[in-house]
């Protein structure tokens, strides 16, 4: 039933020493999708990355790109636009971004088509023709994008697109992404914005501490960590809320609470109203922010998740 | 191939473009065009100066003989039609005067740097004694001078050594006859031509030394412009994270031979500008013909080898670093390499057939520089011994840029810290 998988990941290890930085992650991202990559600093994403993308070998465990073993056959046909950006500052946008094209094989009239395309959309055709190092940053950000994608490639691979962009070039950005889905293209992005994360992906993934912790639709993560909880508005407020059963803890918005629940919502319901009047009760999906928090907050081993 | 061909063009133009490259260019007409004009202006506008100077003659003889000298020559120094081609002396006599002689110095030296006169000289009254070793002292503030002390010291010893004969009652001429002994001429071998037997051709100082010394100095320079570039292309790259979307398309081995390819290609365009250059300037001199063949077939094999092997050096040291300071302080070591043959090469122009210059033009690193000076020098090294260098070089060319490509696929994606030569020890060993 499944359409191909553009990137399958089986039982994958990888270590630095006596650091396991991937642990067993097995991940399988369809063709056509827009896959988000989650998970804090230090996590094991860009690791995960770059065994994707060949830079680094897995020490155990197969991973498949666009249909081929052989990762190496593959990277023609994958574009990557780094965490860290750094451009030549001293080539032409031109001449940069024939370069990249061409080093993932593609001939040069078919690379300057891709580029004027995409600096047209860009809005930086007046500055083809300029060094780099004249860019100002966030044009500097664009024509590394472009560097990703110049080559045509089935699969891009963008890490922390959005970092760094004002809310402008955020949404030109945005824009490009769809629009390389709408044309087939598979997407793999890693973000800390978990906002656009959640606007953006159709599938997620998370992995902390080298493990995968979530992956799956956005709405088959937010409904299996909705249930437990709820926002309300009632007289008394957190006060009142944090004497009652079945609460573990209440995040105060003031008018609003938001309160995590370690019993059924409708039995609490019933409690709340036998208690106080309710004005407002709404069973919630949460946010990915909140789950993101939820699992990797900094103190204890977070939370049992779909992988338990 | 392809991709490796893609990476050295782009290696090559950005090279092609940089500051040390666009010096490396014009260092070689400059150089050409400056030393024809300066001999040129050295010829046609010789130091013409008056200088005037005062003489302390204890003696009491020697200082009118001279003056005559000084006549003479100011005579000669000046062409017929009255302007001077060469400096002309104008001395006059300063007496004691019963005053001590430190007063009379001092009174001189002030005058001196009042500018009044150029120099003054105390001929002291023992000079003429051939029992005492008495030095004719020449005082001034001009040390660098040469052709007034010159003229001084030829002409009172002349001077001297007449009256030590006259005194000694010898005829001059005569000694000098006696004593004339036969110099020795340094020539080539006398060859065999077509229809008999060639005359040799006298050793030439400057075929023999210098052009030899120019073509080792030429690799020098040429391997100074193109390798350690790679070095600062490799940490850019690092250091903007560009050489982590560079693997994502090309291997890391690929990339390297890219680069290395790019950096000889350069060193081979700038070698046939010197070259060329060179050519030029040696036909001027009328030397066109030290410009062998089998030379220039030398220069450029071995300019590639150098630039290989220490472009690969240079290339690992980037990689192992993570900014420009770290890589400064790898980079002594290399350096020092490249700078070996430097030390030594006169010692090989001496002696080019001597058991120090074989070792030394059989050591990896130095072969490129040593073994071509040798080719370049008089008698030739033998053809074993060629050969023997080419593969020993062409051996480590091949086992360093491996080495290199090991250190470079592991430090690309090194950040923060970088290696020490422990670890850059244990990447080559073990992959």
């Amino acid at each position: 039933m499944q359409t191909a998988c553009a990137i399958r990941i089986t039982d994958v290890t990888k270590r630095f020493g006596s650091v396991v930085a991937v642990d067993c992650l097995s991940l399988e991202v369809p063709a056509g999708s827009i896959y988000g990559f989650i998970g804090p600093n230090g996590s094991g994403k860009t690791t995960t990355i770059r065994m994707i993308l060949n830079i680094l070998l897995p020490d155990e465990g197969v991973i498949e790109v666009l249909g081929s073993r052989e990762t190496r056959a593959a990277r023609d046909r994958v574009g990557y636009l780094p965490e860290e950006r750094g451009l030549y500052k001293k080539m032409t946008v031109r001449r940069l971004l024939r370069y990249y094209g061409r080093l993932k094989g593609r001939g040069a009239a078919e690379v300057d088509r891709e580029a004027n395309r995409w600096l047209k959309t860009f809005d930086l055709s007046a500055w083809a023709d300029r060094r780099v190092e004249a860019l100002s940053k966030g044009m500097a950000q664009k024509v590394q994008f472009i560097a990703s994608v110049v080559s045509n490639p089935e699969l891009v691979i963008l890490d922390e697109p959005f970092s760094g962009l004002d809310p402008v070039n955020a949404d030109v950005l945005k824009d490009a992404v769809l629009q390389l889905r709408a044309s087939g293209k598979t997407i793999v992005f890693s973000t800390h914005d978990m906002a656009a994360a959640e606007r953006m992906c159709d599938r997620i993934f998370m992995i902390f501490r080298g493990r995968k912790v979530l992956d799956g639709a956005i709405e088959e993560i937010q409904a299996f960590y909705a249930l437990d909880t709820v926002r309300v508005r009632i007289d008394g407020g957190a006060a009142l809320l944090r004497r009652l059963p079945y609460v573990e803890s209440v995040n105060d918005h003031g008018r609003l609470q938001e309160v995590r629940l370690t019993g059924d919502p409708q039995q609490f319901l019933a409690r709340l109203t036998s208690e106080t009047t309710v004005h407002h009760f709404e069973v919630t999906r949460p946010s990915l922010h909140d789950i993101f928090i939820r699992i990797a907050r900094p103190t204890g081993e977070g939370e049992p998740s779909l992988f338990g | 191939m392809h991709r490796i061909f893609i990476v050295a063009t782009s290696e090559f133009l950005t090279l092609v473009r940089t500051k040390a490259f666009l010096i490396g260019v014009f260092m070689m007409p400059v150089f050409v065009g400056g030393s024809i004009a300066l001999q040129k202006i050295t010829m046609e506008r010789p130091d013409t100066e008056r200088r005037s100077f005062a003489v302390i003659d204890m003696t009491g003889v020697l200082y009118e003989p001279l003056a005559r000298a000084a006549e003479v020559w100011n005579r000669v120094a000046t062409s017929p039609a009255g302007t001077p081609v060469a400096g002309t002396f104008d001395p006059s006599r300063v007496d004691l005067a019963g005053r001590p002689a430190e007063v009379v110095r001092l009174e001189l030296s002030d005058r001196v740097r009042r500018g009044e006169i150029f120099a003054f000289v105390e001929i002291p009254a023992s000079v003429l004694d051939p029992q005492v070793d008495a030095p004719i002292r020449y005082y001034s503030n001009h040390p660098a001078h040469e052709a007034l002390p010159r003229f001084l010291e030829e002409m009172l010893a002349r001077e001297i050594v007449n009256r030590r004969f006259e005194a000694a009652s010898l005829d001059r001429a005569m000694v000098d006859q006696l004593t004339r002994t036969p110099p020795v001429d340094s020539l080539g071998l006398v060859e065999r031509s077509g229809t008999g037997i060639t005359q040799a051709a006298g050793v030439d100082k400057l075929r023999t030394f210098a052009i030899p010394g120019a073509f080792m100095l030429a690799m020098f320079l040429l391997v100074m412009t193109s390798s350690p570039q790679l070095l600062n292309s490799v940490i850019e790259e690092k250091m903007s994270r560009i050489s982590e979307v560079l693997v994502a398309s090309v291997t890391p081995f690929q990339l390297m031979m890219g680069k290395l390819l790019g950096s000889v290609a350069v060193s081979l365009l700038l070698g046939f500008i010197y070259l060329s250059g060179g050519y030029a300037l040696a036909a001027y001199w009328g030397y066109g013909g030290v410009l062998t063949p089998g030379l220039v077939i030398a220069f450029l094999f071995y300019l590639v080898l150098a630039v290989l092997l220490f472009g690969s050096m240079f290339i690992a040291i980037g990689a192992a670093c993570t900014d420009l300071k770290d890589a400064q302080n790898m980079m002594t070591p290399a350096m020092i390499l490249v700078m070996f043959p430097l030390f030594m090469w006169v010692a090989v122009l001496r002696a080019p057939d001597s058991g120090l210059a074989l070792a030394i033009s059989l050591f990896p690193p130095s072969t490129p520089f040593i073994m071509l000076l040798r080719i370049a020098l008089q008698p030739p090294p033998p053809l074993w011994q060629i050969l023997l260098s080419a593969i020993l070089v062409g051996v480590t060319v091949v086992l360093a840029v491996w080495a290199a490509g090991r250190i470079f696929r592991a430090g690309l994606l090194l950040h923060g810290k970088a290696a020490t030569p422990r670890e850059m020890l244990r990447w080559i060993t073990t992959g």
